[in-house]
Order: C-alpha cells, then sequence, then structure tokens
C-alpha cells in the first residue's frame, strides 16, 4: 500500500505515489543547485514544472488519477538532468571569479577576541589561532606597547569578513554557491526532520520554508558581524580597496575631529582663563560671552564637514549605516590618550592639565557671573 | 578510437544553440515544437538542457516569447527569434559555411 502526496506543479493540482514525489523533489532540487547562479533560476525551474506537470497529465485520465513512481522515472528520464551553462557568462558580482580562490586578509569576528584580527592573520597564514596569540602577546612585551597600537590601526585599515565569499576568501577556500547551497540543503534537512510528517502533504509550502530558511541562513550568515543587524540594510558591502582606504580616512579623520576638538577646549577655556585666545585678545567693545558662542559657532563650522567624513569612513568600514556612537566614543578614547600622552611627556602640558580644573573652577565662576 | 558521435558531443553542444536560433527563426514555436524538430537529428536534446539554454537567449536578446492560450491546459510560451537573434544567426551560418568549405577543399586537396 502507497502514500499517496499531492502537490501544486506551477498552479495545478497533481496526485503522487510517495516514491515518486520523492523522486521529483530530489529532481528539482539538483535543478535549483545547478541553476543556484542562473538570474533566471525561478523562472526556469517553473518551466521546468509546467513541463513535468504535462508529461504527467498524459498518464493521467478520469480512471486513473495517481502518478506512479514509474511513470514519475520515466518522465524525470525525458526531462533530463538540468545543465548549467557551460559557458558561464551571466551576469557576476565582483567577489566571483573562476581563477581559483583568491586569499585576502580580513578580520574574521567568528571566535575573536578582540577585533577579530588574529584570527584572520591564523586563516590568511593557514596556522593555528592560538599561536598568532602567542607571538602577539610576546611582540607586544617585546615593542613596549606599541604592537597596541599598530592593532588598534589594523583593526580599522583591515576589513571584516561580512560576506561568506569574503569570508571563503580570508581562509582562501574556492567560493562556491552550490557548496553553500549544499550546506544551506543540509541545514534544513537536519531541521525539517522533525516536522517533516505535517509539512509533506504541501510540497510547496515545504519548498517555500526551505527558501525561507535558505534566505534566513544566508542572512544570517552575511549579518554576523553586525551583531543582531535585523534593521541593517541588505546592501552590499564595499570591496577590498574601497574599505582599506575607508580605514585609512576612518583613522585620520579620527584624529583631525579629535585635534579640532582639543584646539577648541583649549581656545574656549584660555579665553575664559586669559581673556585672549592664541594670544590674541578680543577688542573690548566685545561682550565675553559672544566670542564664546563665535568660537563655539567656528568649531562645529570646521569640524562638521570632518565628521560627516569620519562618520562616511566608519560605515564603510562597519558596512552598516546606522551611527552606533563609536566612532564618537573612539574620538573621545584618542583625546583621552593625548591628555595622557601630554602628562606623561611634555612638561608644559602637564602644567596646563593640572591648571586645567582650575580652569573649570573658573568657567563655573564666570557662568555664576553671567547671572 | 571515440566514435564519430562522441567526439562530437562537444561540437554538438555549442552548435546547439546555433541549431534553436534556426528553428525560430521564420516561425513562433513553443518548447514541444523545438524539441519535435530536434528529436530526429543529431541535436536531439532535453527540456532540462532547453529551458536553461532558451532563458541564455531570451536574456541575450536573441530570442523573446509571448504567451499563447493553448487548447487545454495552461497558456504556453511561444518563442520568436529578434532583430538581434536575426543578426546573429546570420554570422554564425556565414561561419559555419567557411567551416564546411574550407574541410570541403582540404578534402578535395587543393
Amino acid at each position: 500500500m502507497e502514500r499517496v502526496i499531492t502537490i501544486n506543479l506551477n498552479g495545478n493540482p497533481y496526485q503522487l505515489e510517495e516514491p515518486a514525489y520523492d523522486a521529483l523533489r530530489a529532481y528539482v532540487g539538483r535543478a535549483e543547485a545547478a541553476l543556484a547562479d542562473n538570474p533566471d533560476k525561478a523562472e526556469i525551474v517553473r518551466d521546468l514544472e509546467q513541463a513535468i506537470a504535462d508529461k504527467c497529465a498524459a498518464y493521467l485520465n478520469p480512471g486513473k488519477s495517481v502518478v506512479s513512481a514509474e511513470e514519475m522515472s520515466t518522465v524525470i528520464g525525458e526531462m533530463g538532468p538540468v545543465e548549467a551553462e557551460a559557458n558561464g557568462d551571466a551576469p557576476r558580482g565582483e567577489s566571483a571569479s573562476d581563477d581559483g580562490p583568491n586569499k585576502r586578509l580580513y578580520r574574521i569576528r567568528d571566535g575573536a577576541w578582540i577585533a577579530g584580527i588574529c584570527t584572520g592573520l591564523a586563516a590568511y597564514l593557514n596556522v593555528d589561532v592560538a599561536i598568532v596569540r602567542l607571538i602577539a602577546v610576546i611582540l607586544g612585551f617585546i615593542t613596549g606597547g606599541w604592537l597596541l597600537l599598530i592593532y588598534l590601526i589594523a583593526m580599522f585599515i583591515i576589513p571584516s569578513a561580512q560576506t561568506s565569499e569574503e569570508w571563503a576568501a580570508a581562509h582562501g577556500l574556492p567560493f562556491n554557491t552550490q557548496e553553500v547551497i549544499e550546506r544551506a540543503k543540509r541545514e534544513y534537512a537536519r531541521v525539517s526532520e522533525d516536522i517533516s510528517r505535517d509539512f509533506r502533504s504541501s510540497w510547496r509550502s515545504q519548498r517555500r520554508a526551505w527558501r525561507e530558511q535558505s534566505h534566513a541562513w544566508r542572512r544570517s550568515f552575511a549579518n554576523w558581524d553586525h551583531g543582531g543587524g535585523a534593521a541593517a540594510p541588505p546592501a552590499k558591502p564595499a570591496g577590498y580597496v574601497t574599505r582599506v582606504f575607508a580605514g585609512i580616512g576612518a583613522v585620520a579623520f579620527s584624529l583631525i575631529t579629535a585635534a579640532l576638538l582639543i584646539a577648541f577646549l583649549l581656545a574656549f577655556f584660555t579665553f575664559i582663563d586669559t581673556g585672549a585666545i592664541l594670544g590674541w585678545t578680543p577688542p573690548g567693545d566685545v561682550p565675553g560671552w559672544l566670542v564664546l558662542v563665535v568660537i563655539a559657532i567656528a568649531y562645529a563650522a570646521i569640524s562638521a564637514p570632518f565628521s560627516a567624513l569620519r562618520r562616511a569612513s566608519y560605515a564603510t568600514v562597519s558596512g552598516h549605516y546606522q551611527g552606533h556612537g563609536a566612532d564618537g566614543l573612539i574620538v573621545l578614547a584618542i583625546i583621552v590618550a593625548a591628555a595622557w600622552f601630554t602628562w606623561a611627556y611634555i612638561p608644559e602640558g602637564r602644567e596646563l592639565l593640572e591648571q586645567a580644573f582650575a580652569v573649570l573652577a573658573h568657567f563655573v565662576t564666570y557662568m555664576r557671573n553671567l547671572n | 578510437m571515440p566514435s564519430a558521435d562522441e567526439q562530437f558531443a562537444g561540437l554538438r553542444k555549442g552548435l546547439l544553440e546555433f541549431a534553436i536560433l534556426a528553428i525560430v527563426s521564420g516561425r513562433t514555436v513553443y518548447v514541444g515544437d523545438i524539441l519535435a524538430a530536434l528529436a530526429p537529428t543529431p541535436f536531439t536534446t532535453q527540456e532540462g538542457t532547453l529551458y536553461p539554454l532558451l532563458s541564455k537567449l531570451r536574456r541575450e536578446e536573441l530570442v523573446d516569447y509571448q504567451w499563447v492560450e493553448s487548447g487545454q491546459g495552461p497558456p504556453r510560451k511561444y518563442y520568436q527569434i529578434t532583430e538581434k537573434g536575426a543578426e546573429r544567426l546570420t554570422e554564425l551560418t556565414e561561419y559555419w559555411r567557411r567551416l564546411s568549405t574550407t574541410l570541403d577543399e582540404l578534402q578535395a586537396g587543393r
């Protein structure tokens, strides 16, 4: 006794014996895998389903409503295997190339301790990440902390692998869409085992589920760098070189905006303290608050374009476009580092910083006097 | 030694596109007609090969299709050659003639 499964082939219901259904599903699965790179995949699969439906119809009549396994195997034999185009001239993305693996240094956030530089280097050099980390720590001690600075810069300059293609390039693996699809399918097979009984009555809904599963899987794979990046637009990340330059830009613009902020703070507070800006005393009839407003506006006007460039660079580096405030925090970190450096190495600066508290107190009294 | 059929398998595959353009030029046909026209020839093929190839030809704007209601069953796609496709067919035909003439001349020992 055979179970009969009703399926929907391109809009028409057909009844199949269970082995016939399995054979058909396997055929369509192979076709989809073969056409994975084809921009017209959905349409070709629809055409193939229609052709199968037409052939099945020939076996059916008012007295016979179920397609048998032998009939399905004849139909599939007549259809022939679906071949990917031999001369794959379908439009391809920039990262796809047929010239074998394209190995590139990426940061790999998967299993990273900090930013994934060591994991990325380990994948690039094909050695264990523990060895890379050990060497990094030793070098860190030998160079007296300079490696930390290099690490921080590398964090911005080396792009992180965000798509599965880039992940494959980081490992120097050939990226093959079919392999990814196969992985997605295996994943799906595992998930669907538990629920297959309920699903089997509708082939179409199962395929839809497969597609969603595979999309979700690929989405999550593409977005794993973003944390929970569900809100991130499905934008293609910028190319490797673009992101390297964006990384250099992010560092440069962060330094510039930090320097501007320091200059602004210096000007602002030295004016309150001494009544002069960089040695220039404003005319006596200009009120002090107006000078402060002018300094603030000048700072805003000068720093705005650099801030915008900085944010754009960070967006390109990180691949997501909503500001997370990380770039601002980094500017603050640079200022704190500069303050520490001044404190430690420049005696005049140290004096200035020691006076900072007095200057702030002065500022508070100044504000009180305004009221 | 492989049979002539095996020897020219790759050649036939490459020429299939040419054969399809020849079939769709001058008349509007659906996939069943194309398969039937090719069946008695050495170019005999199957849906699994034909649909991806037709989709590629359509993407290259060498053929186009329109939906036509059929007496029984759902509407069918009827394919026809485009102007660009006709130019391509002329180009391929001329090249093929040159190959064929060359082989004839070589055989005649000239």
